[in-house]
């Protein structure tokens, strides 16, 4: 059971917490509370600030203090912004927080002087700024203004926020200070960790930093020929490897050793995967030692063969031939938030389809998961092993390997599941977190979205399957949100090596007593209560889902409920009047309808045949042909009209395209409402089960997972006679608000709303950095 | 005896030389038989429909060249209401069925191929075109099948009865009676003190496109009614179309005012139009929605037409919404069909539809419908609604505003509500827009309006869920049966059309077929929720092709996977939770029961009912 969160961070909060509680404060708006950690430092700050609600006027904006920490950016206003109907609570951040490493750019203006200025690290502001433009990495745009602000200290505050969100070495990075008090607390007591979990995280993921989360990888996926190699312990054979992979069981300690030196980065080819057909997946770096190649790949290819129970051959997949390079993935993003978040919303909306296609990101979306189907038909269909290989084997393959996980192996969508292959093909795998966030902000090149590349695949995998995923596509924005609080170890480092690294010299430098620990311990994001409540945690449960453990699969009866019907995607072939494939209609209930105007026929495009078809493909059609199997391989459709802009992520921030009481949420409170009436039915009969034999009477115990325990957010009202109906605060945009970002408002978001009276101030972030004074 | 019954059923003209021409066709009969076999198994009135089937035209050895499978062979019939084609390769069941309705044009392609064949190619209203090859006929007294498509899909321009007059089939509810202008104006709280019903278009004398009850102000004598008659185009003066419960807003539709380049005036339209703002105590201002852009509104004054000066309209503001005309639209539909049949092209998918600029339109109308019911709504103001002649953007545009303002009309029966009110009985020109049973396919009459407005409600129920009692297949078959002229329903362009032709007695209504299988149509999400304003947003961030209208016929298009049907199996599993619950708690409640008789020294206590959470 989880223990309650509350008390997890009152050592956190230590003294130095504290309120700035206004005299006035109606009981409905308290006021923000500006909570502070153990080891956070206050930099900076200014008082008389306007935080910018809407953009045609001042009316709404709230008035208070900015302050900049060396981990976040605060403003404590006692005004509630206006509109706001709900807001979650992330146990870090405050309602205006934004943390120094979701900073992109900080954008200082005088629009007295029509002076604007792009501010980096040290450097110097030649005029007094009126207004400050923070651009945020997770698409939000926060502005402030300091027409009653003193000019010196709205000077210091705005270059204060551009230092301390581009700090010049990790172990400025929040995440230090953060795992020290975390580790310590305030009363040094060190907390324990059991298998990579803190008590009462109630989180299973392995983090696969210890050989048994191997070994159970290996057995749960039926890899016996392969096993856990140690010689990387210490980190001595290959820097951005882990210190536990698994190899083929073939393959000696002593080659491995001396083919490491042949490999980029000294990775030797590391397992990712097992099929049941026996076939495994495998990555690699390319071979740097041009005259070993042959030869290694000869050597490594049997070895891997060996391991294959029919002794199938493997195949190479090389992904930086065939796939976008982490600098196009940038641009693409760069593109894609030109147009959703910094373009005049009106403005933008003539040429907003061709927009989205000219930033390629959807289209790269597609190439990835199109790339991974082809993995998934060698693996499954020809059932041969793959390797992937890329120069470094930490970018690309991390994405196609995880997405070729999650289309073959089931376990991948349950939430535990997903977390461990992320752990595994990503942070284990030595993905360059530290890099690709750009956390430093020292090499803008090496800045590439992977992660949210990968998520989005994910989520257009979600998209189509809505029932196939434990979790929900709020979990999915979180996850990436978190990549911007620079306190998680998933995100802090380019491998475990670095991560031990650093923690080391930090400890060293701060002369910290570490007792019997070797290192300072980095909490990994998968501790969910670390940043949210139980109760808003239950936001990542799919109602929907169909798996181990979902809510219509107890007791055995999944088959009962599992989709039998025959899928009638077809139309061309069935008669006019003509029905919707949408699957609306069951086979079943058709056949028993004598009135309906739809042909039965049951389509077969077997013998759609292109001449053009590559096995692939017709792999590809062939498994559309069959009805679904949620528990079984999933398959994307890749057509440009099923790959779709990702919503809720990218203009959740957007209150233009915020949908007021709709969007996919209100099915989903819905659907949640259901799921947790059948949860709670279940409950009963539980308890009728357990005590009722008996002869007692097992009503009058009380229930003990309900209501406060449930998986869904939304519960059931107990009353059956009043319909629930969609609560207010529900939009587009849930769970978060668009309210108070980007400075401007739409009335119900009618287009009535004229709004960007000083257009010039939106000028794209590219425009800006050109006109650095 | 199957002909008999047919032949009671309708005028004997026409159909008796149906049964004749079958009887014709016994060489084939054992192919018909077979084919026949298939239709039982396959459509639902084949059982009744085959009597009234009258097969037109049966030849073997078809070719249908499909786009996406390619060449087939196979038998194609066709029949007084439908062109059939079954595949009779061996391991293929594919068939073609498609209501003669559909067909907008047929056409010879190329001349005739070394193997005596010659190819077809037929273009249809509903974004597909097919292609078949078949052997010339060696005897010239045979028809080809271009001569039999061009005859029957054709009823109009070859002087034949439509298919829909023919159809018979027992429907336990009656569609034409959805629609009772008297009872619509009830529900909405009229006649009231200030909106009277007049009998005036009794006859369909003052206006012959509009409905015979039209709900005016009450100050507003008839007689003024038939000079502002004279002063809007086609006479479809300024009536009631919807009125806000609770701030008396209404909304009016009309057609534009005969001003001229002379600016005319109309004394009694003026008044009309004041005596709009004066029932509505909650504003002192007035709306007049033009839907058309402000330059083709100046154009009309060439023609006679125009729009509201604001000096003669006192306190009545003028706002042009920007929708494009019938031409545009259709251009617009022309090109959308390019991009998407048969096959999109990949890459630049997203570029090509949006040089189509379907979307856009769609978005212009919406955006309209939504300014439309923001003021009545959020202003509380009362508007006026025209373009032209105001049978199209103004249906549009009022049954947008009026499914956004009035949650009744997004229940299923409400939408077949506002569907006849607003579209039929309101004479949008169905006939002529859609060009039912008439071979001039190139008729610059014709243009999607209607899909338009359903594409619209589509995206509405893309942006709200929850918020509507039917689902897309409802609207999928809405528009199918706009085309197919199976049903009375969107025949004739008027009302007094309608009542001529005799359409509610002669032939069956659309809505008499859907309400009898409502489960079909019902969107399991559905929360009925009351006086709720829905304001979709629009934009283009949020419109998205309807792909399972407009691209359906690919099956590569498969449908992304329904989260309905899992719903289903939800409701599915907490009954039978419910169900066994509900055992136990009996079955405890027997137990507790006996044991207080067995202890029969003990005080009797009422059993503590069992806590249910549903």
């Amino acid at each position: 059971m989880r223990r309650s969160s509350t008390h997890r961070f009152s050592a956190l909060f230590p003294p130095k917490s504290y309120m700035l509680a206004s005299k006035t404060v109606s009981p409905t708006h308290p006021p923000s509370v500006f909570n502070i950690f153990f080891w956070e430092i206050v930099v900076n700050e200014a008082n008389f600030v306007r935080k910018c609600i809407a953009a045609e006027s001042s009316q709404d904006d709230l008035w208070g203090k900015l302050i900049c920490t060396n981990f976040k950016i605060s403003f404590i206003t006692h005004n509630s912004i206006p509109q706001q109907k709900f807001q979650y609570v992330h146990h870090l951040l405050g309602e205006h927080d934004i943390p120094l490493a979701c900073v992109d750019q900080v954008v200082t203006v005088n629009d007295a002087k029509g002076k604007q200025k792009v501010l980096g690290s040290n450097q110097k502001l030649k005029f007094n700024p009126t207004e400050l433009i923070l651009y945020c990495k997770d698409f939000r745009i926060v502005r402030f203004r300091f027409d009653e602000a003193g000019p010196e200290s709205a000077k210091k505050v705005c270059l204060a926020i551009a230092h301390y969100s581009q700090p010049a070495d990790p172990q400025l990075l929040f995440g230090f200070e953060f795992a020290q008090s975390r580790q310590y607390g305030s009363s040094g007591n060190i907390i324990e960790r059991v298998n990579g979990v803190d008590p009462g995280g109630g989180c299973q993921t392995p983090l696969f930093d210890r050989p048994s989360d191997w070994d159970r990888e290996i057995k749960r996926t039926g890899a016996s020929e392969w096993r856990v190699c140690s010689i990387n312990e210490g980190y001595t054979v290959s820097p951005s490897l882990p210190e536990y992979f698994v190899v083929p069981a073939s393959m000696a300690d002593l080659d491995l050793k001396q083919y490491a030196c042949s490999y980029t980065g000294q990775r030797i080819p590391m397992w990712c995967w097992n099929h049941s057909n026996g076939s495994s997946l495998v990555r690699m770096s390319s071979i740097c030692d041009v005259q070993q190649q042959r030869k290694l790949d000869q050597r490594v290819s049997s070895a891997i063969t060996k391991s294959h129970p029919q002794r199938s051959e493997v195949l190479t997949s090389d992904l930086d031939k065939t796939l976008p390079s982490i600098q196009e993935v940038q641009a693409a993003l760069i593109k894609l938030r030109q147009s959703c978040v910094i373009e005049p919303f009106e403005e933008s909306e003539e040429k907003w389809l061709s927009s989205m296609e000219n930033s390629r990101w959807t289209e790269y979306v597609r190439a990835f998961l199109r790339h991974a189907v082809e993995v998934v038909y060698m693996l499954e269909g020809k059932r041969v092993s793959v390797s992937l290989q890329e120069e470094e084997d930490r970018d690309l393959c991390c994405v196609v390997a995880s997405l070729v996980q999650l289309m073959l192996d089931p376990h991948c969508r349950s939430l535990v599941g997903f977390q461990a292959l992320v752990q595994k093909e990503w942070v284990m795998a030595g993905h360059r977190f530290l890099d690709r966030c750009n956390h430093l902000k020292k090499n803008d090149k090496e800045e590439a979205p992977l992660f949210l590349l990968f998520l989005d695949c994910v989520w257009q995998l979600m998209n189509q399957y809505p029932a196939a995923f434990e979790f929900t596509e709020t979990y999915l924005t979180v996850l990436s949100d978190s990549m911007w609080i620079p306190v998680f170890s998933t995100f802090l480092f380019n491998c475990p090596q670095q991560r031990a690294e650093y923690s080391r010299e930090f400890v060293h430098s701060k002369s910290i007593p570490l007792g019997n620990e070797q290192a300072l311990k980095f909490p990994p994001v998968w501790d969910w209560s670390q940043q949210f409540t139980l109760k808003d945690q239950t936001l990542f449960n799919n109602p929907l889902y169909v798996g181990k453990g979902a809510t219509c699969v107890q007791n055995g009866t999944v088959k009962t409920f599992r989709r039998t019907k025959q899928r009638n995607y077809s139309s061309t072939v069935r008669g006019v009047p003509s029905a919707l494939k949408n699957g609306l209609r069951g086979d079943v209930d058709t056949l028993s309808r004598r009135n309906s105007l739809v042909a039965r026929l049951r389509p077969d495009f077997s013998q759609a045949r292109e001449v053009t078809e590559t096995p692939c493909e017709r792999f590809t059609r062939e498994w559309f042909s069959r009805p679904t199997d949620l528990q079984g391989l999933l398959l994307p459709q890749l057509l440009p009209t099923h790959v779709t802009l990702w919503r809720l992520y990218f203009l959740r921030w957007v209150p233009e395209a915020s949908i007021s009481q709709g969007g996919a949420i209100t099915a989903f409170h819905k659907l949640s409402l259901l799921a947790d009436e059948i949860e709670s039915l279940q409950n009963q009969l539980r308890q009728y089960n357990t005590s009722g034999g008996v002869g007692g009477t097992p009503a009058s115990t009380p229930n003990p997972a309900h209501p406060e325990h449930g998986r869904m957010y939304f519960k059931c009202t107990p009353s059956p006679n009043r319909a629930a109906s969609t609560p207010e605060y529900l939009s587009s945009s849930f769970p978060f608000s668009p309210v108070g970002n980007l400075c401007r408002r739409s009335i119900l978001g009618t287009p009535l709303t004229k709004f960007l009276n000083g257009a010039k101030i939106w000028l794209s972030t590219e425009t800006l950095a050109n006109e650095t004074v | 005896s199957r002909s008999d019954r047919s032949s009671q059923a309708k005028p004997a003209s026409a159909m008796s030389s149906d049964s004749a021409s079958t009887n014709e066709l016994s060489p084939e009969l054992r192919v018909i038989r077979s084919l026949k076999l298939y239709f039982y198994e396959t459509f639902f009135f084949m059982k009744k429909m085959s009597f009234f089937f009258a097969c037109k035209y049966l030849a073997k050895d078809v070719t249908y060249i499909c786009p996406f499978i390619g060449a087939l062979r196979g038998t194609l019939t066709v029949t007084n209401y439908r062109l059939f084609f079954k595949c009779m390769d061996r391991d293929q069941s594919l068939a073609l069925d498609i209501p003669l309705g559909v067909v907008s044009r047929v056409e010879k392609i190329g001349g005739t191929s070394s193997r005596g064949e010659v190819s077809y190619g037929v273009v249809c209203k509903d974004m597909r075109n097919l292609q078949f090859a078949h052997r010339q006929p060696d005897d010239t007294l045979k028809k080809s099948i271009f001569e039999v498509l061009m005859k029957y899909a054709y009823p109009i321009s070859n002087s034949l009865a439509f298919f829909a007059y023919d159809y018979e089939q027992i429907f336990p509810e009656n569609g034409w009676k959805v629609f009772d202008a008297l009872a619509e104006s009830k529900r909405q709280g009229l006649p009231n003190e200030s909106w009277r019903i007049s009998k005036v278009n009794d006859h369909y004398e003052l206006c012959d496109s509009y409905p015979s009850t039209l709900v005016v102000p009450v100050t507003i004598p008839d007689e003024d009614l038939r000079r502002i008659a004279a002063f809007r185009a086609k006479g479809r003066i300024p009536v009631l179309s919807w009125i806000h419960p609770e701030t008396q807003a209404t909304v009016v539709r009309c057609s534009q005012p005969m001003v001229g380049v002379n600016s005319k005036r109309c004394k009694e339209d003026e008044k009309l139009l004041q005596a709009i703002m004066d029932a509505n105590a909650q504003s002192h201002k007035l709306f007049i929605f033009d839907a058309r852009p402000s330059v083709n509104a100046t154009a009309n004054k060439m023609k006679g037409g125009g729009y509201e000066s604001e000096d003669a309209y006192q306190n009545a503001e003028l706002v042009f919404l920007d929708i494009h005309n019938i031409h545009v639209m259709r251009e617009s539909l022309r090109k959308l069909k390019e991009v998407v049949y048969p096959n999109i092209e990949e890459s630049h998918w997203l570029s090509n539809l949006e040089s189509t600029h379907w979307l856009e339109h769609i978005k212009v109308i919406l955006a309209g419908a939504l300014r439309i019911a923001d003021k009545v709504e959020s202003g509380k103001t009362s508007v006026v609604v025209h373009c032209s002649d105001g049978w199209d953007r103004t249906a549009q545009l009022t049954s947008l505003a009026m499914l956004m303002l009035d949650s009744h009309y997004r229940t299923i029966r409400g939408f077949e509500v506002l569907v006849e009110k607003e579209w039929v009985s309101f004479g949008h020109r169905f006939q002529m827009r859609i060009g039912h049973g008439d071979k001039n396919h190139t008729d610059a009459d014709r243009s999607p309006v209607f899909l338009q407005f359903i594409d619209c409600v589509w995206q509405m129920i893309r942006q709200f869920p929850t918020a509507f009692e039917f689902n897309e297949y409802f609207l999928i078959t809405i528009l199918d049966h706009l085309y197919s002229c199976l049903f009375g329903t969107f025949m004739c362009n008027s009302e007094q059309q309608r009542l001529k032709e005799e359409l509610p007695k002669k032939t069956l209504s659309l809505w008499s077929y859907i309400n009898s299988q409502l489960e079909e149509f019902t969107n399991p999400f559905y929360v009925n929720y009351s006086s709720h304003v829905l304001f979709p947003v629009v934009s283009m961030r949020h419109l998205e092709l309807w792909v399972g209208y407009y691209i359906r016929w690919n099956p590569r298009m498969r449908p992304q996977e329904p989260v309905h049907q899992r719903y289903k199996e939800l409701l599915a599993k907490r009954s039978e939770l419910q169900k066994r619950v509900e055992e136990l708690r009996r079955e405890v409640a027997n137990k507790a029961a006996s044991l207080t008789s067995e202890r029969a020294g003990s005080p009797t206590r009422s059993i503590t009912p069992v806590q249910t959470f549903v």
